[in-house]
């Protein structure tokens, strides 16, 4: 079965059987009475897309009755929390956030309800909530576990979250450079190559910025080079793959943009990488589509006007990234109906358009789409187009992927970014840890 | 009248006991966990009996030694640089000068950051683009230099935010040490003829001594235990270069999921500081035999 043809068949599965079934709930007076006074709390990190979700709250409990409290941590920290409070009996959270990469573990853990009950409760459900709206890569990559490999839309697949401040990678350019030295932006990978040189000789300025730093923050830099590539960190049947020619390939690339962009990127995370291209240190901006708000923000940003964006280059094919944050009910959430209200509230069709215009990111197609937002986001052209490459298989979202992406791979790229090492002796140094991993969770055998 | 002889162990046992539970309990807790294989997340009764597993997969992972290679270079390099600079400032700024307290109070300012802040502040200084570090080596007519993004200047980067933050202990454990001395003692010293270094070395440090070792034994034990400026500031990178062995059992933990890898690894660092610390106390002991008359 084609790519193409079993995401289809999965939104006849799951996703499909969630949106046949919402027309059946009836609507209901006033869903929310029940849960007057009672008080959700969420757990979020410190995210420009939490940040502007933040001001609708005190609207929520205006118009419900329910109130909200919100434990705001760093990104890095919340898991640990997280996991401590849903691993009680009775957690003090109602509605967790989480990033796309622990969403099996939480589901492997039975930490987090699954949706589809809510979304088909009459007394809860919002009949105009138009779920097949959620755009439905977003849905397949944050919210669906249990499907083909464990976490891709299919059979088994079931809904445990639903996206909020999810992302996917686009190219942004220095439009104003661009024009002045005569340059185009790259369509494809064999002229991405070439350019990078010749944008740090034109302009005198770093060509691409990028992450770098070791663990996390540079294995997401190296894989979104190497799926438009053709690569993958594991093969069929999950032995690791990630250091055959297309892996060393990718690193090699990587290891350009690091010579030939802004100076430091080895030890980039996420924020220094954003501020070299906001602060005009760099040409280009290959990363999350988060960037948009953050780029018309003159409080942060130099090159409010100067900027156009493109879709991520192809290599061998299309395949841009697929990840970022979605919301979840832990198993023993307190309050988890009105969680639940929330969740549907904070998604739905009109809070969707609020958030984006306080600079969070859109989570439906019909957002994407509106004429208004379009006005005050032309880029939503080319993100619409963009998702269409979203790869729900960029990187393998299984429970043992957080010990690979850091304390594996994370060391191994780093090392070749820093010219410790080569890109082949960095990546074959790892197959056997990455083995031993893989063995430890169940997926290889021996 | 004679006390009766349980009299002294009712004025201590509940002390006694408190500090026994407070301190042993995540002890023999960290050691207990040391034989389960068991997930954050999960119900301790799924926990499944490993024996000494974790403890041998631990002590034969290359990177474990590794980590406690550098958390030796670490805690060796900011203990010495700590210790020679905060006993330099405190004998430079003992006496009663005009505006001493106000620096006083400036000076012990960076140990009272949180460290993440500490972190977070110093990432900036060494930001290869925009840090006041580069800015200032600019000045100079230096080119930028990517800190956090080569192995040597990242393990200095690491070091120089711990002797910033921690020499103001020294510092202030000093200035402490060096009021008590009595300045009958200087005083004879300075009739004796004996020459500022003289009077340093012979009477002024040798009667500190003990205040010196019992400084050189806290900051010895923190430096094993560094966690969030490291942890801000270079994750452990680039590749593995700055990842002490906190960092390290932190990972294994929260990152990797293998809490009874972690314990384990736990007891390694815990026998190392005490180690460490018995072989400090016994070079300076402050309450040795010959020297409590």
């Amino acid at each position: 079965m084609k790519r193409r043809t079993l995401i289809q068949s999965a939104g006849s599965g799951a996703l499909g059987m969630l949106a046949a079934g919402l027309p059946l709930v009836g609507r209901t007076q006033d869903r929310y009475a029940k849960y007057r006074g009672q008080t959700v709390v969420m757990s979020i990190p410190s995210h420009p897309h939490y940040d502007a979700m933040s001001k609708l709250l005190p609207e929520f409990t205006k118009q419900t009755g329910i109130k909200v409290e919100v434990d705001r941590l760093a990104m890095a920290r919340m898991k640990d929390k997280q996991l401590l409070e849903m691993a009680k009996p009775s957690g003090d959270y109602d509605l967790v956030c989480y990033i796309v990469m622990w969403k099996g573990e939480y589901v492997k853990k039975n930490l987090v309800r699954d949706l589809e009950p809510y979304l088909k409760n009459a007394a809860l459900a919002d009949p105009d909530y138009d779920f097949k709206d959620l755009v439905p890569r977003y849905v397949e990559n944050i919210g669906l576990v249990g499907g083909p490999k464990g976490y891709l839309a299919g059979p088994g697949a079931k809904l445990y979250g639903l996206p909020y401040g999810a992302e996917t990678s686009i190219l942004a350019y220095r439009r104003d450079l661009f024009a002045k030295h005569g340059l185009k932006p790259p369509e494809t990978y064999e002229q991405f190559e070439r350019l990078l040189p010749e944008i740090r000789q034109k302009t005198g300025i770093g060509a691409l910025t990028s992450r770098g730093q070791a663990g996390h923050q540079c294995v997401h830099a190296w894989l979104l080079h190497l799926n438009p590539m053709g690569g993958k960190v594991f093969d069929d049947k999950w032995n690791p793959r990630f250091n055959d020619a297309v892996g060393v390939k990718a690193l090699k690339f990587l290891k350009l943009v690091s010579e030939t962009g802004p100076v430091g990127i080895p030890g980039f995370g996420q924020g220094e990488m954003i501020t070299s291209f906001l602060q005009g240190q760099a040409a280009m901006y290959l990363d999350s589509s988060l960037i948009f708000g953050q780029v018309k923000n003159p409080a942060v940003s130099k090159i409010v006007d100067q900027v156009s964006y493109v879709v991520h280059p192809k290599g061998v094919r299309h395949a841009s990234q697929s990840g970022g944050l979605g919301l979840a009910i832990p198993r023993n959430a307190k309050n988890a109906d009105a969680a639940f209200l929330l969740l549907q509230w904070l998604t739905s069709k009109a809070q969707d358009k609020a958030v984006v215009r306080l600079g969070g990111v859109p989570t439906r197609t019909s957002t994407l789409a509106d004429r208004e937002m379009v006005t005050l986001y032309p880029e939503f052209i080319t993100l619409r187009q963009q998702i269409e490459y979203s790869d729900p298989d960029w990187r393998p979202i299984i429970a043992e992927w957080d010990e690979i992406n850091i304390q594996a791979l994370g060391v191994a790229v780093s090392e070749a970014l820093t010219g410790k090492k080569t890109p082949e002796d960095a990546l074959n140094g790892m197959v056997p840890k990455v083995t031993d991993i893989m063995r430890r969770g169940g997926y290889l055998k021996g | 009248m004679r006390r009766p002889p349980w009299v002294p162990l009712l004025y201590v046992g509940p002390a006694a006991v408190v500090m026994a539970v407070a301190c042993l309990y995540p002890v023999i807790s960290a050691l207990q966990l040391g034989f389960y294989d068991w997930s954050m997340g999960t119900p301790w009764e799924e926990a499944r009996w490993v024996g000494m597993e974790a403890f041998v997969a631990s002590f034969r992972d290359p990177a474990v030694w590794r980590s406690l290679v550098t958390t030796l270079m670490f805690a060796a390099v900011c203990v010495a640089a700590e210790m020679v600079l905060g006993i330099a400032l405190a004998l430079a700024l003992e006496g009663n000068l005009r505006g001493m307290s106000v620096f006083r109070t400036l000076f012990i300012l960076p140990m009272m950051i949180a460290p993440i802040a500490v972190g977070l502040t110093w990432r900036y200084l060494f930001d290869a683009q925009f840090g006041l570090i580069n800015a200032l080596l600019g000045l100079v007519g230096h080119d930028a230099v990517a800190w956090l993004a080569q192995e040597n200047t990242a393990f200095a980067a690491i070091v120089i935010a711990d002797i910033w933050q921690w020499t103001p202990f020294v510092f202030i454990m000093m200035i402490a040490g060096l009021s008590n001395v009595d300045t009958a003692v200087l005083e004879a010293a300075r009739i004796d003829g004996a020459t500022w270094w003289q009077t340093t070395r012979r009477v002024k440090l040798p009667m500190v001594m003990h205040v010196i070792a019992i400084t050189l034994l806290m900051r010895l034990i923190d430096a094993f235990r560094v966690l969030e400026v490291i942890y801000v500031l270079t994750f452990g990178g680039p590749g593995d270069s700055t990842e002490i062995l906190s960092l390290h059992i932190y990972k294994t933990a929260f990152i990797g999921q293998r809490l009874g890898n972690a314990a384990a690894i736990s007891v390694l660092l815990l026998v190392v500081v005490a180690a460490l610390s018995w072989a400090a106390l016994r070079l300076s002991n402050p309450l040795k035999e010959g020297e409590r008359a």
